[in-house]
């Protein structure tokens, strides 16, 4: 079976004219990619310095490197899915995906920062 | 039965329902609503803009979370280190706190083709990091004198 079919995308989705000059779809695609890399890395670097104050608290890291990881996967699909919509005339605004990185974020570098008083008050 | 009793009235069921416990201003400030309930769509490059300038905050909080942990953990030459990397995450929680909030309320200007509201917060990151740059380099040199 050739790969050539999936390589080349979804017929529908593949732009058929020159669209987007500036790139702006893809700088913004690798936007997310490098949001997720730093999501991954922070969750990791987090395991690393938790994992010396208390097993539990890691778990905060692996939920952080979990969800980059989602969000690197979820960056390539979408911004293969975007094609077709924006040479249409749609709006790309993606309300939930900015609110759950958001969030998440904000709950991580919570966390992270309360393990970190607690390390320091309890001397650890 | 036991869904009745959980179900009160002072149990919210949805997070509608948990913003109805705060007071109005604070839940106007906090939970902005979503963007496309008003106004008329922009032009998609400016979208994108927004969309990669709020991606950029997030990583820019993910760094400073970073390098606080760092600070927490791996310094030890000198006494009081510590709060220099817990300023870092206090910005670093701000930062990745506000931006969603940020990302909203631009989209709804852009939306609306009003002019976007400036922010504060590249000034206060700017103090807080030159601050705790400043504090570090002196405690530095402090300690490889004292050292």
């Amino acid at each position: 079976m050739s790969l050539s079919p999936w390589l080349a995308g979804r017929p529908h989705n593949r732009p058929d004219e020159v669209h987007d000059s500036m790139l702006q779809q893809e700088r913004t695609a690798l936007a997310w990619e490098r949001t997720a890399f730093a999501a991954i890395v922070a969750g990791l670097l987090y395991i690393r310095f938790a994992s010396d104050w208390h097993p539990l608290l890691t778990l905060i890291g692996f939920g952080q490197v979990f969800f980059g990881g989602g969000l690197l996967i979820w960056a390539g699909y979408h911004y293969d899915e975007l094609h077709g919509p924006l040479r249409a005339g749609a709006s790309p605004v993606h309300p939930t995906a900015t609110r759950a990185v958001g969030w998440v974020t904000t709950v991580f570098i919570g966390g992270a920062t309360v393990a970190a008083v607690a390390a320091v008050a309890l001397g650890l | 039965m036991y869904p009745s009793v959980v179900h009160s009235k002072l149990m919210p069921r949805s997070t509608e329902d948990l913003q109805s416990y705060l007071p109005p201003q604070f839940r106007a400030r906090v939970f902005v609503g979503d963007p496309r309930d008003h106004g008329d769509d922009p032009d998609y490059r400016f979208t994108l803009a927004n969309e990669r300038t709020f991606l950029a905050w997030i990583r820019t909080s993910l760094a400073l979370a970073a390098g606080g942990l760092g600070a927490v953990t791996i310094l030890n030459d000198f006494p009081g280190e510590e709060v220099l990397g817990l300023g870092l995450l206090a910005l670093s929680f701000l930062t990745a706190a506000t931006s969603y909030r940020r990302w909203a309320i631009i989209e709804k200007s852009m939306r609306l083709s009003q002019p976007l509201p400036p922010s504060k917060l590249p000034l206060l990151m700017g103090i807080g990091v030159g601050l705790v740059s400043v504090v570090a380099a002196v405690l530095f040199a402090f300690g490889s004198v004292g050292g």
